[in-house]
């Protein structure tokens, strides 16, 4: 009763919602970094909110499956296809036993998620079953790994009613918290008339931006906690946006944080692709959060 | 009224004081510990730190649930003491084979290591934060003979187990990762959350003594050079 790897590809991991209540301890909240992608993959399925599934970023991927079920494949477009036939993505699957699954080009985006009905039940670290390598909490998927997970016959089969343009948005928008207030109006015109470009040093914990630095005199404070997309402002004086395995407290000043659904598209984006910064006022940034979480069921 | 500022869409910031002070950490400690007991499901995370507290929070929850969380932080009038706090004792080899900062500390300081070791394992230290790496407790403060800043270029890889120094801060590395700290020596306990239970060993308000052992013990116990 399970899926089998036949190659982990460039790098896959098992991501959930991610952990929640051990900050306080250092461990970060990890979880699947597009959750736009996660959540519509588990919802495709009728799982729960929290279901685990697979991360993979870029190709090379192949799962076979030892049993008949049913499957959806979201984020970015690795082309994904079973037994080397081209297959849709955001759209639940029947599959059967002895089938290959392969992701085996990157077209769009960095990290693409399969879903199965029922959820992968691997082993569950402080509450969750994600993986965090930075934090040596589980490991990355290798060859033959057993992902364990039930066997179905039925479920009615659904399409993504929304699915991201992931190429098409360009801007973040970004809420005015933590040091905001601090900056002056020119370092904010510098920050939000520009276009920023995306580095080469991007992973689950920040993604780092290059372009004309924010001119800064003492930047390093006492450490405080970090939410989920802060952007922080580095000695360069430039931002560094904070993923899901990002250190829970730091001393950096941050000039605001990003909406946390407009980074599951930062997640997408790759080195020298384009992005600027657009304000949004935090009371619609959580009316917005809080359809999103209705319409998945996401209770925290 | 303290000063309390967003942080995200779900989480804000309180701040308790601008600078440093021992005195204000017991009270940041006993307040997270009584807002994550009356507000179990609507709190998500509570991240205490030197002079603040980071709350996220349950967006399904009215705003009426908000105003009661705010009003129960600016009404805590406060316990100045640590409850439960307990005394931590960690067996470091200061051996300039594993404290690879050690001679150059030793050279700037002009002072012995029987020196070095005497100060920095003679003071009990607070926990004043948990973070950066799970289980990773800041430590102060360290006698001034003995402070170094920061390096300019961190190291990649930090062994596990690794004693480090940087300005008035010390610490352990409870797992291999990167850092910019001044290693000065080792410890043979495993402080990582391989064992789950080490999730509980350091909070903030313990005190930690570092206990100097040689080599020969450190070996025996199983430390690795």
């Amino acid at each position: 009763m399970s899926f089998q790897i036949i190659n982990p590809g460039f790098s896959s991991s098992i991501q959930d919602y991610g952990r929640t209540g051990y900050k306080k301890h250092g461990l970060s909240q990890s979880g699947a970094m597009d959750e736009i992608a996660y959540c519509e993959a588990n919802s495709l399925l009728d799982n729960k909110f929290d279901d685990a599934v697979v991360e993979t970023v870029f190709e090379g991927l192949q799962i076979i499956s030892k049993i008949d079920t049913f499957i959806s494949v979201t984020g970015a477009n690795l082309d994904f296809r079973i037994n080397n036939k081209k297959m849709p993505m955001w759209e639940s699957i029947k599959v059967f036993k002895d089938d290959i699954l392969s992701w085996n080009k990157t077209i769009e985006g960095n990290y693409s998620y399969l879903a199965v009905k029922g959820g992968f039940k691997t082993d569950i670290f402080f509450g969750s079953r994600s993986i965090n390598i930075r934090e040596n909490i589980g490991k990355k998927l290798k060859k033959k790994d057993i992902l364990k997970c039930k066997s179905y016959k039925d479920l009615k089969l659904k399409k993504s009613k929304n699915i991201p343009k992931y190429n098409k948005k360009k801007s973040l928008r970004i809420l005015p918290t933590y040091q905001f207030r601090r900056f002056n109006l020119e370092q904010k015109k510098r920050f939000f008339n520009q276009f920023y470009k995306i580095t080469n040093l991007n992973n689950r914990t920040g993604y780092r931006l290059k372009g004309r630095p924010i001119i800064i005199k003492k930047n390093e404070m006492i450490s405080e906690g970090i939410s989920y997309g802060s952007v922080q402002i580095s000695n360069d004086g430039l931002p560094i946006i904070l993923m899901k395995d990002a250190p829970t407290i730091g001393g950096y000043p941050k000039i605001g944080t990003v909406f946390s659904l407009d980074l599951s598209f930062l997640s997408q984006k790759k080195e020298n692709e384009k992005i600027h910064f657009e304000p949004m006022e935090i009371e619609q940034a959580q009316l917005k959060r809080q359809i999103f979480n209705r319409h998945f069921e996401i209770n925290l | 009224m303290y000063k309390i500022i967003p942080a995200g869409e779900n989480s804000i910031l309180v701040s308790f004081s601008e600078k440093i002070n021992s005195k204000f950490l017991p009270f940041i400690k006993n307040l997270s510990l009584k807002l994550e007991k009356k507000f179990p499901k609507f709190i998500i995370e509570i991240i205490p730190s030197y002079t603040t507290l980071h709350i996220t929070y349950n967006l399904e929850y009215t705003e009426k649930k908000y105003k009661i969380l705010i009003e129960e932080i600016n009404k805590y009038k406060g316990n100045n003491k640590f409850s439960n706090s307990k005394l931590i004792k960690i067996p470091v080899y200061y051996g300039l084979d594993v404290g690879l900062d050690l001679e150059k500390i030793l050279e700037e300081k002009k002072i012995t290591l029987e020196n070095f070791i005497k100060t920095h394992s003679s003071k009990e230290y607070l926990v004043y934060a948990i973070g950066f790496s799970p289980c990773f407790a800041f430590l102060g403060t360290i006698d001034k003979k003995i402070q170094k800043s920061r390096l300019k270029t961190p190291r990649i890889k930090i062994p596990a187990g690794s004693v480090a120094l940087a300005e008035e801060q010390t610490a352990v590395y409870p797992l291999e990762s990167s850092g910019g700290w001044n290693i000065v020596g080792k410890t043979f306990l495993d402080l990582s959350i391989k064992n789950p239970e080490n999730i509980n060993k350091f909070n903030i308000g313990d005190k930690v003594k570092f206990e100097p052992i040689d080599k020969e013990t450190f070996i025996q116990n199983g430390g690795r050079l």
